[in-house]
């Protein structure tokens, strides 16, 4: 059962995903519907408005206001009167206006407590960035196969530590949130809504993708050509702050030592380039389950424990360790001659 | 010896910190700080009066911008330095129609709910020398017809059906600005201290007042 969780992550990631693109179409068909004016709509807002209409027919009465449950992005956003904002902004903004202000930070209060249990779960599970650098790292891959250099290199993971806190320093001094200016989700929720919404407004020069999107591209490149999954491993602000909040996270992978054969596919299937094949889970482990998902003798499991534990050896099943045992029965069974 | 290994560990250290602002410095560089006029750019309704803090407290989310009816709130894009990412007004291109709905919606502190009379976006200034019927070029009277606030925001000179006149009740919606036919706009939202409204004494008092 547990093999599937890749799957449904899969399935969350790219309902996240979609849920983005179609939260501006959303917001279209709704100024469209609050402006009453269906004839004097231009042609192709006349399609957005059909299909928005036939999309979300089935499950509102009143689409003008009820399509108002789901605003915003993973971000900050309201989702069915609940408001959820990343714990990264709360962080940074109340850095940048250098006060507290209690109604914004608790709405960053539910993603604290999911990520002092689940760690990076964010990263793995709902990150609309991490969408596109999955998909990023498979063309590295692709690009790899058909002959071209494709980065692999390795920097310090506490790099992104230093970031986040330059980034807080930085936000206190100029006074404006500038992590929201470099962090890829961030950047993805704002930058479609930017796309398409405000695309309308195409006889000024405003309007349309903006400087997130440069930047966003820019870490694509900087994953395919200098260092896989590169970005979220030594560079992101939030990537950072959640691997400080889940370091005593309660929910963890960790290796079953007697199911394991060391075959190393876990570590081979590992996005953020960690060690589970010899236990090295750590801070950084996002609970994504593609090693789970990977593991032919279902080795890995999910355990609740604030520590990982310690390099337990070769795994029992594979041939390291079956030497090892071998060479201590045969040790066993000289001892044994010679007494 | 000693020295220089400290030496090389300071300047190590400093390139690390160095490197690590990279990333910020490569997102400022992208949103320069050239905009438009930002006479033509009103802040959304409720939003804090000192635009320093309203941009710390703007986390540029863009959830006032994804629940505004008639979308008038558009966004700096990629200009503006630190107000990149920040929510503007063009009442030229569209209007705001004091729906509160970005108020409401809004997570931090930059957005806050108040009453529509204390909304502070700015006040309409009239052109008296463009202004169709205040120089005698016809009728019209449409800022007065549109305006949502009605005769406490802008009414009719006195004994004249045409001629309009901003009064101190105006919010600065914009709606004025964005249905006048004029082309030159002779109709626009100053600072609330800075309209002739102001000037005259009736702004004023109204900002003691508050």
């Amino acid at each position: 059962m547990i093999r599937h969780l890749n799957k449904l992550r899969w399935v969350v990631l790219t309902i996240v995903f979609l849920m983005l693109i179609a939260l501006p179409f959303i917001h279209l068909y709704q100024t469209y519907l609050a402006a009453h004016a269906y004839d004097l709509l231009a042609p192709a807002e006349k399609q957005v408005y059909d299909v928005m209409e036939m999309l979300t027919d089935p499950f509102v009465s009143d689409p003008e206001h009820d399509l108002d449950a789901i605003k915003g992005n993973t971000w900050s956003g309201t989702f069915f009167g609940f408001r959820l904002s990343d714990p990264l902004a709360v962080v940074s903004q109340s850095a940048a206006g250098l006060s507290l202000y209690w109604p914004f930070i608790l709405t960053g209060l539910i993603p604290l407590v999911l990520t002092l249990l689940f760690g990076r779960f964010y990263c793995g599970w709902i990150c609309p960035a991490t969408f596109l650098y999955e998909l990023n790292s498979n063309l590295a891959i692709l690009l790899h196969k058909l002959g071209l250099h494709t980065g692999n290199r390795h920097l310090d993971l506490r790099f992104k530590y230093l970031v986040l806190a330059i980034g807080l320093i930085l936000s206190a001094v100029t006074g404006a949130v500038l992590t929201a200016t470099v962090y890829p989700p961030a950047i993805i929720g704002r930058e479609i809504y930017y796309g398409v919404a405000l695309s309308g407004y195409s006889h000024v020069v405003i309007g349309g993708f903006g400087a997130g999107a440069v930047f966003f591209i820019s870490t694509l490149l900087f994953d395919l050509f200098v260092s896989r999954r590169g970005f979220c491993r030594y560079l992101c602000p939030g990537g950072a702050l959640y691997s400080l909040l889940g370091h005593f996270r309660l929910f963890r992978i960790q290796r079953v030592v007697e199911d394991c054969n060391d075959c190393a596919k876990c570590n081979a299937v590992c996005e953020f380039g960690l060690d589970p094949l010899r236990d090295g889970f750590g801070m950084e482990c996002n609970n994504c389950t593609a090693c789970i998902a990977v593991c032919p003798t279902d080795a890995l499991k999910f355990s609740v424990t604030i520590k990982d534990q310690a390099f337990m050896g070769p795994g029992h099943l594979g041939k390291a360790y079956k030497r090892s045992q071998e060479s201590k029965v045969e040790a066993v069974k000289e001892q044994g001659k010679q007494t | 010896m000693k020295r220089r290994g400290f030496l090389t560990l300071a300047g190590r250290s400093i390139m690390v910190v160095l490197a690590a602002t990279l990333p910020f410095g490569f997102a400022r560089l992208m949103s320069p700080n050239v905009s438009a006029d930002v006479r033509w750019r009103l802040r959304p309704p409720g939003a804090l009066k000192d635009d320093d803090a309203f941009i710390s407290a703007c986390i540029g989310c863009g959830l006032c911008g994804e629940v505004c009816p008639p979308k008038c709130i558009q966004f700096y894009t990629h200009e503006g330095a630190k107000k990149v990412n920040t929510p503007y007004i063009d009442p030229a291109q569209k209007a705001c129609i004091l729906c509160d709905k970005c108020m409401e919606v809004c997570p931090t502190e930059s957005l806050t709910v108040i009453p529509k009379k204390e909304i502070d976006m700015g006040i309409a200034q009239i052109d008296q020398s463009a202004c169709y019927p205040w120089v005698d070029q016809g009728v019209c009277g449409a800022c007065v017809v549109v305006c949502p606030l009605g005769e406490r925001a802008i009414g009719f000179d006195f004994a004249n059906f045409y001629k309009p006149v901003v009064r101190d009740g105006c919010v600065g919606c914009g709606q004025c600005v964005e249905v006048c036919p004029h082309p030159s706009l002779p109709i626009w939202i100053v600072e609330r201290g800075s309209g002739t409204v102001a000037k005259h004494g009736a702004g004023k008092r109204h900002q003691w007042i508050r």
